[in-house]
């Protein structure tokens, strides 16, 4: 009978993070009017996720034992994240290309890469968070190992430009009138093996 | 007082229905299959993935450092390469170890060989790649995490598995096996409840739009658009579909009636995600999960029992039942052991005579 309230009551935490997440998730979509429910409703969504996110010990400082226990155990189990995979909407995807600039005048453009399709999935994964605002301090550290990736394969190459954007596809109607996707640049940077330099 | 006595009782038999030990053989060779391949999957990419800088594509510390500000006991590769630096081996050659290893992992849980010991290594070793590789992790590494987390406390070896039958264990108390499924079953009725939802949010679900930028955004373009363009009418009902299935799912799985649909419309679902989209590791990881929770065991329309196990565990159901009902059962099964035995050894002196 012991054993089987400790079971209990690890199964009535356990899902109790769990709902805390997945509303959180959900909340934080609302505030940022990506719903389709009225703006009305941002604020308390934003007051919502917050109530949400007080049990996983968000309110408490980053040095907080409480905070890192639980972020902890959640990252242990895997529910650290809601789920809203493809959700509420799929935006554009991000792009990020790199123009070659050679010794002798050449140019050529090239992506970042792995040899695996699941590798793939994940340079996707990465360029989608570079797309997110909240990873902006990093954009340019993480584009900058990138490049440095493509200097390995490379090592003639002068000068570096890395342009990321958005890109978005066509609607079904776009489609079929022959129009194809579109390419918003968002940022780029200049990279050269001396000097780097941010545009 | 005796109301909240009674339903605290509901709770527990409800939690502690017992069951057999067969979803868990099938969950334990699926996340077996499913670490192996995950592990093969990324051999070609292992060292650019999870490299420190001026090796990887990006730096693993980079991972390493924003896992770290959530918590620093957060386990990550960065461990193990400092552990082998002690030992004198290099980070190439700790990460092809702990790649190897997960690759073996994956083979001891396939055929059940030192079970637990397989889970505990192989869910450690997974969660230090995908926390390391933070940024580069996608919902498949979070659905692994959880499913070798839950595989790992779940009570191994099961009755299928090679530890089972080199050293002869007791078969596991039935109502732990059926509580470990109560957790897989209620943490998949979030996963879609919570899923459904938020889809249901979107306008691009109601009108079909998001099927079709899903379908031809790149990684996941692997259906022509020309091919898609032809079924255009169909996407918003698919859309829909979806939506539906998903928030459906923690009600009409546990419907006796609708269970079967349900389970294979979800299925389905999944096995079109990895067929359509190349989300392999995602699509298996998900009908593991379901297999697992709901299918084994299953009252299969016109067949019958779902890979439901032999003799006395062939009845286990998902519905709550009475705890009792499984040592009747055992009991039940044994006698009627008894009885052919005795049978068979009338007719065959019946022979001799």
């Amino acid at each position: 009978m012991i054993s089987k309230r400790v079971y209990v009551a690890w199964f009535g935490i356990h899902f109790f993070l769990i709902t805390a997440v997945c509303f959180a998730g959900l909340f934080s979509l609302v505030a940022e009017r990506a719903t389709i429910l009225p703006s009305a409703l941002d604020t308390y969504a934003r007051k919502a996720e917050l109530l949400a996110a007080w049990p996983l010990g968000k309110h408490a400082a980053s040095s907080s034992p409480v905070r890192r226990s639980i972020a902890t155990y959640l990252h242990a189990a895997g529910i650290q994240s809601g789920y809203t995979f493809f959700a509420p909407n799929i935006p554009g995807y991000h792009k990020l290309i790199f123009e070659l600039n050679y010794e002798d005048g050449r140019i050529e453009y090239e992506s970042p890469h792995f040899s695996g399709k699941a590798a793939a999935l994940r340079l996707d994964s990465l360029l989608a968070r570079l797309g997110d605002n909240r990873y902006e301090p990093l954009r340019e550290v993480v584009v900058k190992m990138l490049a440095l990736s493509i200097w390995r394969e490379r090592p003639d190459v002068k000068k570096i430009r890395a342009t990321f954007g958005l890109v978005s596809p066509p609607s079904i109607s776009d489609f079929e009138q022959g129009k194809s996707e579109s390419f918003q640049p968002i940022f780029s940077y200049d990279f050269s093996l001396r000097d780097e330099q941010k545009r | 007082m005796i109301r909240l006595q009674r339903q605290w009782q509901n709770l527990l038999e409800f939690l502690f229905h017992p069951e057999t030990d067969t979803w868990l053989a099938v969950f334990r060779i699926g996340m077996g299959l499913q670490v192996l391949v995950y592990a093969l999957f990324l051999r070609s990419d292992w060292h650019s993935l999870f490299s420190t800088t001026g090796k990887g594509l990006v730096s693993r510390e980079l991972g390493e450092a924003m896992v770290s500000f959530d918590s620093p006991l957060i386990p990550k590769l960065g461990w193990l390469v400092a552990f082998g630096r002690h030992l004198g081996l290099g980070e190439e050659t700790v990460l092809s170890i702990a790649w190897a290893c997960l690759l073996c992992m994956g083979c001891c849980l396939l055929v059940g060989l030192f079970c637990r010991a397989a889970a505990i290594i192989a869910w450690f070793l997974h969660l230090c790649a995908a926390e390391s590789g933070g940024l580069l992790a996608y919902g498949a590494d979070n659905f692994m995490t959880m499913a070798l987390f839950y595989l790992m406390l779940s009570p191994l070896p099961d009755r299928y598995s090679v530890d089972s039958r080199l050293v002869k264990t007791k078969l596991t108390a039935p109502h732990l096996l059926g509580f470990w499924r109560r957790v897989l079953q209620i943490h998949l009725c979030f996963v879609y409840f919570f899923g459904g939802l938020a889809k249901l949010l979107g306008s691009g679900w109601w009108n079909g739009s998001n099927l079709w930028r899903s379908l031809i955004r790149p990684p996941f373009n692997l259906l022509s658009p020309d091919i898609l363009v032809r079924f255009k009418y169909a996407l918003p009902v698919l859309g829909i579909s979806i939506c539906l299935i998903e928030i459906g799912y923690p009600i009409f799985i546990w419907i006796k009636k609708t269970r079967f649909l349900w389970l294979v419309c979800i299925l389905a679902m999944h096995a079109a995600i990895g067929l359509t989209m190349g989300m392999y590791l995602f699509a298996f990881v998900m009908i593991i999960l379901n297999l697992a929770a709901f299918g084994v065991g299953m009252k299969v329309p016109f067949i019958g029992n779902l890979a439901g196990g032999s003799g006395s565990f062939s009845r286990s159901s998902n519905g709550p039942r009475d705890a009792s009902g499984w040592g009747c059962h055992a009991v039940l099964f044994r006698q009627s052991l008894a009885r052919r035995r005795k049978t068979r050894e009338k007719t065959a002196k019946s022979a001799i005579f």
